[in-house]
């Protein structure tokens, strides 16, 4: 699981869950795996982004390094930021481990970098 | 005495109405005369007919209306005037039987009003829809119309003698066993030519009803005590709207309407009844078998009317195709095309349990083997992916092994599955997936600009559950962004082309054109191995039926088999693998449940998702398609 994906996820689709945003991360293993910078195609994606997020979601697994906890200005001209960004979006994976919902503590595995976000029957 | 005790019993049984029908409707009974007589003893439920009630009140007249009431055994008599009221009361109460066999006489009270709610014969209300045009054909030709039906004919089929009156048809036989007329036997017996005035006379009346000249014509012969049971004219049969000529003598019809209206109309000998829209679609109608009616006089009252012989000429429109009115509790087409298959799945328990057991466990256990069967892409799912502008993002829901991603570079792609066997392969081709419900998607709103569901609506068993992936899609998508739907369609041939699905026969690849397509050898994925019964078939579904492969769909709710071929197999090359399974006797067969679309369904279904709108929908190698986008 990207960091970029566990921007987009959340727990609400569980009863009684009002906003389930954003899901804990437990992470027991964590890959890097170098993948190809584009800047144009990382500035089109930050102001999709819930940066504390991102930002918590990484430090939480130990990969905030020195990214900065705001978006600066003109981030489209700064290529270090970007590729900063590029590197804890889509680089980082956590293989294994638990996404954790914030209201509930409902834990979802991370199994061989898949998060199983299936819901039992009584959850829905 | 003996008149005293009359009295006295008389004086009972009044009390006795008087207080059912304060505790019933609330209305007090009175000592002083009103207009408003209530009959005791006689009511709907008593078997009483109005026109007996009317017989015996016409010597003292002015009887504006009788009100009875459903349930009720009890009636009541409404007078011009108090006058009229008196005097037939003072004659009636505790002296007269309304038939000569009645054990007692009738008993009346004065009401100070009747109830509101009352199905009081209402001749000046029609149904919606219903026009009557009187004097519509002279005494002449009413004669000639007469003259030229040869009731001789001897052919069972024509001029038969129903239950209940005679009747003849004409162009096409209208058949009492279906309902319907045979669309593809017209009878050689047309209309009469004495008919042709038919459309000049219409416009004369300014009613331009009929574009065409009707092509069917019933002639019903009625004797004074016969009638027609209340019916609405079969929708697919017939097109709107629906005329009758009432020759010989008047008559009153009787129109009903589900919720409990009925509204009687008197339809006078030489007039035009045309029964269009509401009344011809939603009303029944049909004729009281008895030998008097009740009609209005001039001047108001009631009065009862001795019917005579009375001939009437139906015409009718035969429709070509299928009825497309809104009235669909009566429309036998909307009926068919709903009536998905002979299961219903309306519990959403019980769907789920389907769908668990029929398809997310056969994923499961088939992820491998279906994930070597899907590496070739559909053009037009690429090309929509291949559109969406740069820096999107796309969310494929029920990804499968990922067939749909790589396509195309500068967007970022999250693909979801139930299955997670499917999911672990889409991870190994390097890929973002999560295993999740397609019902319920783990994701923020408004967040893709391009969002995939190929091949996963039908996998869900209600409607409402269908209804509620889409709307998740919607949810998830950007305004602006777009949504693109693939489902199995039923139907698998199209502008005479079988879909690749059926081309995969072997026997259809060989001869294509072969009438004989349905009845082929059930064939499965390349396999060429006997059908082997599994105890997978649905021991919880028994009611689904399974589908033959490479045919076409006959129900709309079934089990697709999924024969697996054994670890490593696969990867064999296709002869290898053919000429190994024929020597192979026993096959693991799965059995998939699908919901097969039929035309127009799945436009349908996405028209009552808010927030989005359909702007492309096609049909592509067997599958219904649709565009839709976020508003």
């Amino acid at each position: 699981m990207k960091l970029l994906t566990h921007n987009m996820l959340t727990s609400k689709c569980l009863k009684g869950v009002n906003v389930g945003y954003p899901l804990g991360i437990v992470a027991k293993d964590v890959k890097v795996l170098e993948t190809e910078f584009n800047s144009e195609f990382v500035s089109r994606i930050i102001p999709k982004l819930d940066w504390d997020t991102l930002w918590n979601a990484a430090d939480s697994i130990g990969h905030a390094g020195d990214l900065p906890r705001a978006v600066c200005d003109d981030y489209e001209n700064d290529v270090e930021f970007l590729k900063k960004v590029h590197h804890v979006l889509v680089e980082v994976e956590v293989i294994e481990g638990e996404l954790v919902c914030p209201e509930s503590g409902r834990k979802f595995s991370i199994n061989k970098g898949i998060p199983n976000m299936l819901l039992n029957e009584d959850e829905l | 005495m003996a008149e005293n005790k009359y009295k006295k019993k008389a004086q009972r049984k009044q009390t006795k109405a008087k207080n059912i029908l304060l505790r019933d409707t609330g209305i007090s009974c009175v000592d002083e005369p009103t207009k408003y007589v209530m009959v005791a003893n006689a009511g709907l439920v008593t078997g009483l007919q109005q026109e007996q009630l009317l017989e015996l009140t016409l010597p003292y007249g002015g009887v504006d209306s009788i009100i009875m009431l459903p349930g009720k055994s009890y009636c009541f008599l409404i007078f011009k005037d108090v006058l009229h009221a008196s005097r037939a009361y003072v004659s009636i109460h505790g002296k007269i039987k309304l038939t000569p066999n009645d054990s007692g006489p009738l008993y009346l009270a004065y009401a100070e009003r009747v109830p509101e709610f009352s199905h009081s014969w209402n001749y000046y209300q029609k149904p919606p829809g219903l026009i009557l045009l009187e004097e519509f054909v002279t005494e002449d030709e009413e004669e000639s119309l007469l003259n030229c039906i040869d009731w001789k004919t001897t052919d069972s089929h024509l001029g038969q003698t129903l239950k209940h009156r005679r009747v003849k048809h004409y162009g096409y036989e209208f058949r009492y066993d279906i309902n319907s007329v045979d669309k593809d036997c017209p009878l050689s017996e047309i209309i009469p030519s004495e008919c042709n005035f038919l459309l000049d006379r219409l416009k004369e009346n300014n009613a331009n009803v009929l574009s065409s000249f009707p092509t069917q014509l019933t002639v019903n012969h009625y004797q004074p005590g016969q009638g027609i049971p209340p019916h609405v004219d079969t929708h697919s049969a017939f097109e709107d709207p629906i005329l009758s000529l009432s020759l010989g003598s008047s008559i009153v019809m009787e129109f009903r309407h589900q919720i409990g209206q009925m509204i009687p109309v008197l339809l006078p000998r030489r007039s035009l009844l045309i029964m269009s829209e509401e009344a011809r679609y939603a009303w029944s109608h049909g004729i009281t078998p008895r030998k008097t009616d009740v009609i209005p006089t001039q001047s108001g009252d009631l009065t009862i009317q001795q019917r005579g012989e009375r001939t009437s000429f139906t015409f009718r429109c035969i429709r070509k195709g299928e009825c497309t009115c809104v009235y669909h509790d009566q429309c036998d087409s909307y009926k068919k095309k709903n009536s998905i298959s002979k299961v219903h799945i309306i519990d959403d328990v019980l769907a789920a349990q389907l769908e668990s057991l029929h398809v997310h466990e056969v994923y499961e256990e088939i992820a491998n083997h279906f994930s070597h069967t899907r590496h070739k892409p559909w053009p037009n799912v690429v090309s929509f992916v291949q559109s969406l502008p740069f820096g999107s993002l796309l969310v494929d829901v029920g990804c499968g092994n990922g067939k749909y991603f790589g396509k195309k570079t500068g967007i970022f792609e999250i693909g979801c599955d139930h299955s997670v066997g499917l999911a672990d392969v889409c991870r190994d081709r390097g890929f973002e997936v999560f295993n999740c419900n397609c019902l319920s998607l783990p994701l923020k709103s408004e967040i893709a600009e391009g969002c995939l569901s190929i091949a996963v609506l039908h996998h869900l068993a209600t409607k409402e559950r269908r209804l509620r992936a889409v709307e998740e899609m919607v949810r998830i998508l950007l305004p602006g962004g777009k949504a693109l739907i693939y489902v199995w369609a039923k139907e698998q041939e199209r502008y005479k082309t079988q879909s690749s699905y059926l081309k995969q026969d072997r026997k259809n690849r060989k001869k294509v054109c072969d009438s004989e397509l349905k009845h082929g050898q059930q064939h499965s994925d390349a396999s060429k191995s006997k059908d082997t019964t599994s105890n997978k078939a649905s021991s919880q579904f028994p009611s689904l039926p399974i589908h033959t492969n490479r045919t076409q769909f006959q129900h709309q709710d079934l089990l697709v088999p999924w024969k697996l071929k054994v670890a490593g197999k696969a990867e064999l090359d296709k002869t290898t693998e053919a000429s190994h399974l024929e020597s192979s006797q026993e096959v693991p067969t799965f059995y998939r449940y699908y919901h097969v679309f039929q035309e127009g369904e799945l436009e349908c279904l996405c028209s009552s998702v808010k927030g989005a709108k359909p702007i492309q929908s096609y049909y592509d190698q067997g599958n219904w398609c649709i565009v839709l986008e976020k508003i």
